[in-house]
């Protein structure tokens, strides 16, 4: 009987060259007979039963297949994949996504009116009720750290004379800069440097210089003003 | 040292000096009167002369009236009535009273229809309205120039500038100036300011005049032709200048070594004159009065006089903002800005400008 044991592992080729048929001058030289593929086939599995009675078929079939048991496991070192933290996105790619721009059909004075009185009363709130005897100090500190989108502001002094007198609502304000909806519904959009804002809420009306205003509104509520330098534009 | 060196310097000032003849075409003498707006001081000097000559003397007693306003507020100065009223009819000059330009606001209105604001900086930056800085500030900018043509706002008034002008001046930064006003009507209409500005105070005002001779004086000699002076003949241009502003501030001309106050002497080659009469007019002047008193002492040599020459001089506001045209005016240690005619009995003059140290050069 011919069988090839040049390569062991692959199951089919394996079975081919157990099941490999009989040439004929080999078959009539030992006088066998050629029982059939599939005949053959079951002798052999069942001889393989007889022989390992204590195994269970798929131990059987491993085994034949000549599957080895890991006993330990030393994995390669593989290259370390760059872990992804939460950077978020660049400045220039959020630009790119347009996520935070207002289409210009949603430029409208009106739709913002609600914000605005959202915002009052979230100022009336925070200051425990604007009575007139408030101190103005309360007020102001309160405000440092208060969010203002929402809040009607309009430029009071200005280095650039066309800045002065732009009023509206404030939309967003980033690191530097404060954009805001006219009443003619145009967005403006206005640096903070060397410009004064006006506030006025309830009779109060606070003055708060952009110049040393410059942070996110997120960073804002966590920062220690300290008064330094000229308040001169 | 350096404020020892600082307080010792002089500051800079002009002196430019011309001579032309009143007969020739391209003579610039009335441009240049009719371009120094805001004229504080006039004053004549006329050699050999004991009485004014009639003429003279009612030229003098007619400059007409200014008028002074307490509080106006600046938005009153670009309705559509005042400046049909005033400004169009007319010429029409304002300027602020006791506001120093080197320190506050100031605002002239000038004959062209021209309304100059100069503002120091914090005023500046809250009327919102496009200027541009003074020439003479220096690493800081404290001072800006706006300016505002009445002519061209009243031609169309529903203009986007005439609403911003017009909201800045009324509701954002509201500004009130004590004014001193003068119009000089074309045509023969009366002068109505008082009623047009009864419900601010107005008071009227007569420019003050003061009449004196003045005995054994000592007057350098003068030749038309020689601006330069020439050796022993006759003085130069600035020597008269000098010469002038010590006469005129009764200085002793005769450089006495015990003299505490001045030791200025005149000039040589001089002559003594026996008398010369001296008036001066001090108020809110308007250039059409000094052209024509320059008319009239033009014609004053028509019959043969004793005087070789007379001299006109004339004086603007330190606090004005302009100078010559729209030249921008300042205050340094001084804010003279004044200029001289030396008319001669052959109808030749020589005219003298002299500027300060923020100033431009005269034109």
């Amino acid at each position: 009987m011919e069988t090839s044991s040049e390569r062991t592992g692959s199951g089919p080729r394996m079975e081919r060259a157990i099941y490999h048929a009989l040439s004929q001058k080999e078959a009539r030289e030992l006088d066998v007979q050629h029982p059939g593929t599939q005949r053959a086939e079951a002798f052999v599995r069942a001889f393989l039963k007889r022989s390992t009675p204590g195994m269970s078929p798929r131990a059987r079939e491993d085994q034949l297949q000549r599957k080895a048991v890991v006993l330990e496991y030393f994995p390669r070192r593989k290259r370390k994949e760059a872990k992804k933290k939460s950077r978020g996105l660049s400045a220039r790619q959020r630009r790119e996504l347009r996520l935070f721009d207002i289409k210009p059909e949603q430029q409208r004075y009106s739709l913002f009116l609600p914000l605005h009185e959202l915002w009052k009363q979230y100022i009336r709130d925070l200051c425990n009720g604007l009575k007139p005897d408030t101190q103005p100090q309360m007020i102001q500190a309160k405000l440092l750290k208060a969010d203002l989108h929402g809040a009607i502001v309009s430029v009071t002094k200005s280095k650039c004379p066309s800045y002065v007198g732009v009023t509206g609502i404030l939309l967003q304000e980033t690191k530097h800069v404060f954009k805001i909806v006219t009443k003619e519904d145009r967005l403006k959009v206005i640096p903070k440097r060397d410009c004064v804002f006006s506030v006025e809420t309830d009779g109060f009306l606070s003055y708060i210089y952009g110049s040393k205003f410059q942070f996110r509104s997120s960073e804002r509520s966590a920062k220690k003003f300290k008064a330094k330098g000229t308040i001169d534009l | 040292m350096a404020t020892l060196r600082r307080l010792r310097e002089v500051p800079r000032h002009l002196l430019v000096c011309e001579k032309s003849n009143f007969g020739h075409d391209k003579s610039r003498h009335r441009h240049l009167v009719e371009t120094h707006y805001h004229n504080y001081r006039v004053s004549f000097l006329i050699p050999e002369c004991g009485i004014l000559p009639k003429e003279l003397k009612n030229l003098v007693t007619e400059t007409g009236p200014y008028y002074f306003v307490k509080n106006l507020p600046l938005h009153e100065l670009i309705t559509q009535e005042f400046i049909n009223t005033f400004v169009k009819k007319g010429s029409c000059c304002a300027l602020t009273y006791n506001t120093n330009i080197d320190e506050d606001n100031t605002v002239a209105l000038l004959p062209n229809g021209k309304l100059i604001l100069s503002l120091d900086k914090d005023t500046y930056e809250e009327t919102g309205l496009q200027g541009h800085p003074s020439r003479y500030s220096g690493r800081k900018i404290m001072k800006f120039i706006i300016s505002i043509d009445l002519m061209d706002l009243s031609f169309n008034l529903d203009s986007k500038k005439y609403k911003r002008i017009s909201w800045s001046f009324k509701e954002k930064k509201p500004l009130k100036f004590n004014f001193l006003l003068a119009w000089h009507p074309t045509g023969m209409e009366e002068s109505t300011m008082m009623s047009y500005f009864s419900n601010y105070g107005i008071q009227e005002h007569q420019p003050k005049i003061a009449v004196s001779m003045v005995t054994d004086l000592q007057c350098p000699v003068l030749q038309s032709s020689e601006l330069r002076g020439k050796l022993e003949v006759a003085c130069s241009a600035r020597e008269l200048f000098d010469w002038l502003g010590a006469v005129f501030s009764n200085a002793d001309l005769n450089n006495e070594p015990s003299n505490f106050i001045s030791t200025y002497c005149c000039p040589q080659p001089s002559t003594l004159m026996a008398k010369a009469s001296l008036c001066t007019i001090t108020g809110f002047i308007l250039p059409e009065k000094i052209c024509l008193l320059l008319e009239q002492l033009c014609h004053y040599f028509n019959e043969p006089k004793l005087a070789p020459w007379v001299t006109l001089t004339v004086q603007g506001f330190a606090d004005s903002p302009v100078s010559w045209r729209e030249n921008e005016h300042g205050f340094q240690k001084g804010g003279e800005h004044l200029y001289n005619f030396v008319i001669f009995n052959n109808q030749d003059y020589w005219l003298q400008m002299a500027v300060g140290a923020n100033d431009d050069c005269p034109p």
